[in-house]
């Protein structure tokens, strides 16, 4: 009965990492209508910049590569958890520029663009970084094992839960108890009345995106050492975030947070039973709920029902 | 006879209810109007009698048979069209196609995968005659976009008219047309009623005091009174609910 | 402005000069690929992912449902072909038949489900099916090899009466599979000009309109999305000859969004013949810039979102410009008279 125990643990950890990436993911949809399918790639880019800051990648070798690399390694992981993120979220700013030609036409454009913007970020990081697998070196605090009544736990994954839970109390009080959160709370909702108010439109979206891509790109070092780093590790993590946003509904809060814990823990609940089914478990329970309920559990009705 | 009659329809939108009771009857061969202010669930009330929601309570029937219920295609297909009052039209096309999608003898035929419907003359004719209705005809292979306003306007009644129905639905068909596009609406409503029973929805008051033989007013979810236009002039609700110039 | 619901001067008649130019560009692609120093495998690749994007934009150009998964059915059709022959024996006809049968299930399925959306929760329940079937095609190791393949999918002998053709060589698979082609683009012209296709266009231009003059537009939907999906799966089964071997990587969410890019680019969105220049433009950039670099699918996604932004016509919209600012506009005739 208690041999459960680690996946449920599992399922959580992995349910509170989606969250992360489903709140950039729904801001993004929220205020710009728009399914970024390039969500993913910019969580991997968060976690391949992340990679490069702590080992020093190609600069290694040079002199301020390797005044770098004296550092001991936590400061330099710090400095990644910050750094990449920030990255990304320029990353994705740029996506939004390119992005801007697509407004107010079909939303067919702006998923082609987005998708078109995944398969380069993946095949930059192909290039840049190589199509191997590889990994994101923790410090020692972290990282490890240990043993209680008989079973495995992974120290990892409770510092990556209680990591992510600390990341979405700040989105949440972000959102919450300031004010430029209240207006991308609000823009998720009605965009056009936020432009009636008088707020830039534009700047607003730059910032979502940006903000949603350093989200995904900050998820994105925190699994790296669960799910490792692989080029096309990004379009295994848009399905999710896509399935949590649909279950949960667009643009809502707690619809992600809750989405996100039941998608995790059905990945984790699986793997106990079927281990190798467990991720096709997700796309099944997607096929399930929008057949019977078309706006998920919480949504509200939004532009992408055309 | 009563061609068609909607009792105590009700439509609820979340915990909102829009529609609470509507009961109205529409005789066949008569031009029946439907006025109320802004809000009061006019155009609901024209999604259920065609078949775009269901309504949550009540019965629709059509010449005697209950309709409640059915999707839209089928009461399509049963001789019931409407028009729209924010335009839906087959913009990629011309003119003529848009009309011709709707004939019944078109979609007899939409089975076939190797016809070539633009080279049928006996389709083509009769599309034509459709536009000739509404004064399109030499606009037939015009894109429909290349349409002005007045042009798209008569085109959408146009369509609904090609699915040879026997009663027609007008979402508020002057909307956005000048005086004199207006005029040439009335007096194709006019030309119609001999062959169609008509019911619109209409704010220009005088316009629909016209054409109408009755006049179904709806407020607050339900149709609060009805009577041809002599009587709706006369009476003290249509007067107080600020519905605008009475003629 | 050039659409996809442009009436062609000859209606479905396949007589046209873009015919003409398709059957003569297959004539003489084993010759160009063998000038540019490639293999006549090529070749054949091109064809068997005509008749596949050209199917495939029946239901995406055509009836606007935007499937990002269509890969699935690929995948499936010829993994229908492989599995007949290892189980049933070898038959080159009823091999094809079991891989359009195989997609066209497996469409039929996906398309009661899919039918009621369209949109965004299309394209994403679209993708959400295409991952399972690759998941399962993974997975199912006993059935489908798993990750290593189904191998060893021979290339029964075309039959023509008493002659028996071996379609072992691959100039003459080549001739069967372009012969193939032909038909198939001459058949999805005929039908997209027919009322059939008419009304899938109109439903792709005004789905509620469609529905209120009377069609059932789920059930064409679901024929449309089934139809594409068995095209699929005649590609697939082709595929799995060419190759003897179907694995699951075409049916992948990469493999299944270049198909889109193809077709894209290629101007599917406003002209029958954009995805077959989608395609094209796709080998050459596989090829020729392949040649040069690693990394040419970068610079054909970056084609890609620039096209996007600045021409979503794509190359035939480009094409069709040009021959509009050059000749004088031809009106329909006038009214009373069919064409």
């Amino acid at each position: 009965m208690y041999a459960i125990l680690p996946h449920l643990i599992n399922g959580i950890t992995l349910g509170l990492l989606f969250a992360l990436i489903a709140l950039g993911f729904t801001l993004i949809v929220g205020v710009m209508e728009v399914i970024n399918l390039a969500h993913g790639s910019l969580f991997a880019l968060g976690a391949y910049f992340a990679m490069t800051i702590i080992s020093g990648g190609a600069f290694g070798s040079t002199e301020l590569g390797q005044w770098w690399l004296n550092f001991p390694i936590s400061t330099r992981y710090v400095a990644a958890a910050v750094i990449g993120p920030a990255l990304a979220g320029l990353v994705g700013m740029l996506i939004e520029i390119c992005l801007r030609p697509t407004y107010g036409k079909a939303s067919l454009y702006g998923l082609l663009l987005t998708f078109g913007a995944a398969v380069v970020l993946e095949e930059s990081i192909r290039i840049f970084w190589g199509a191997g697998e590889q990994s994101l070196r923790t410090p020692a605090a972290i990282s490890g094992a240990i043993l209680i009544g008989g079973m495995i736990f992974s120290i990892y994954k409770v510092y990556a839960a209680a990591f992510a839970i600390a990341a979405i109390v700040g989105v949440w009080l972000f959102l919450e108890k300031t004010p430029y959160g209240a207006i991308i709370k609000a823009g998720a909702h009605d965009s056009e009345m936020v432009r009636a108010l008088g707020y830039d439109l534009s700047k607003l979206r730059l910032f979502v995106f940006g903000f949603g891509a350093a989200l995904a790109g900050l998820a994105g070092i925190a699994m790296a050492p669960i799910w490792g780093l692989r080029p096309h590790v990004g379009l295994d993590v848009v399905i999710p975030a896509f399935l949590i946003i649909v279950i949960g509904g667009v643009g809502s809060f707690w619809g992600a947070i809750l989405a996100s814990l039941l998608v995790g823990l059905s990945i984790g609940l699986t793997g106990a039973f079927l281990p190798a089914w467990s991720m096709v478990s997700m796309y099944l329970l997607l096929i399930l709920i929008v057949g019977f309920r078309a706006r998920g559990l919480f949504g509200r009705k939004s532009a992408l029902e055309n | 006879m009563t061609l068609f009659q909607a009792t105590g329809l009700q439509k609820r939108f979340g915990s909102r209810i829009v529609l609470e009771n509507i009961t109205l009857g529409i005789e066949e061969g008569t031009v029946h109007g439907i006025m109320g202010p802004n809000g009061a669930g006019k155009t609901t009330c024209f999604h259920l009698l065609t078949g775009h929601y269901a309504p949550d309570a009540g019965t629709i029937r059509f010449a005697g048979r209950d309709i409640t219920g059915l999707a839209p295609h089928r009461i399509a297909r049963l001789g019931i069209a409407r028009s729209f009052q924010i335009m839906n039209l087959f913009d990629d096309t011309v003119v003529i196609e848009n009309v011709m999608l709707a004939l019944p003898a078109f979609r007899a035929r939409s089975g076939s995968l190797f016809g070539d419907c633009f080279a049928n003359t006996r389709l083509i004719d009769a599309a034509l005659a459709v536009l000739d209705m509404v004064g399109l005809a030499e606009k037939a292979w015009s894109g429909t976009k290349a349409l002005s306003y007045g042009d798209r306007r008569a085109l959408e009644i146009a369509v609904a008219l090609a699915a040879e129905p026997r009663v027609v639905f007008l979402d508020e068909p002057t909307s956005g047309l000048g005086a004199e596009a207006t005029r040439a609406l009335a007096s194709l409503i006019r030309r119609l009623r001999a062959r169609y029973t008509i019911c619109l929805i209409e704010h220009d008051m005088r316009f629909l005091f016209e054409l109408a033989d009755t006049i179904s007013v709806i407020h607050w979810g339900q149709v609060i009174t009805e009577g041809t236009p002599a009587e709706l002039t006369s009476n003290k609700w249509v007067a107080r609910s600020a519905l605008g110039e009475v003629v | 402005m050039m659409t996809l619901s442009d009436i062609p001067p000859k209606g479905g008649s396949p007589l046209t000069l873009p015919m003409a130019a398709l059957v003569l560009l297959l004539l003489a692609t084993p010759f160009l690929v063998a000038r540019l120093g490639l293999y006549h495998y090529l070749a054949i690749e091109i064809a068997i992912w005509i008749i596949f994007a050209t199917g495939f934009n029946l239901l995406f150009g055509y009836t606007g449902l935007h499937s990002f998964g269509h890969g699935a059915y690929l995948g499936i059709g010829a993994y229908g072909f492989g599995l007949f022959q290892h189980k049933f024996g070898l038959g080159l006809w009823s091999g094809l038949g079991a891989g359009i049968l195989a997609a066209a299930l497996a469409g039929g399925f996906v398309g009661l489900f899919l039918s009621h959306r369209r949109g965004i929760y299309f394209a994403l329940l679209s993708i959400a099916f295409g991952q399972v079937f690759w998941f399962s095609a993974i997975k199912l190791h006993r059935i489908t090899g798993g990750e290593d393949g189904l191998l060893g999918i021979p290339r029964p002998p075309l039959t023509l009466g008493s002659w028996q053709i071996s379609l072992a060589d691959n100039m003459n698979f080549y001739w069967f599979v372009a012969t193939l082609t032909v038909l198939v683009v001459v058949f999805l012209w005929r039908l997209v000009n027919s009322p059939f296709g008419r009304v899938l266009q109109a439903i792709r231009q005004n789905q509620m309109r469609a529905r209120f003059v009377g069609y059932d537009v789920w059930r064409w939907k679901w024929l449309a999305f089934t139809g594409s999906a068995a095209m699929a799966g005649l590609a697939g089964g082709l595929l799995a000859m060419a190759q003897h071997s179907a694995y699951p990587d075409v049916m992948s969410l990469h493999h299944s969004g270049l198909v889109v890019m193809m077709v894209l680019i290629g101007g599917g969105l406003v002209n029958f013949w954009g995805p077959i220049l989608g395609v094209l433009l796709y080998f050459l950039v596989r090829e020729v810039l392949g040649g040069l670099t690693e990394t040419w699918l970068l610079w054909f996604g970056l084609m890609f979102i620039t096209m996007v932004i600045i021409k979503p016509e794509g190359v035939a919209g480009l094409l069709g410009q040009r021959a509009a600012s050059k000749a004088p506009t031809v009106h329909k005739a006038s009214a009373g008279s069919a064409p």
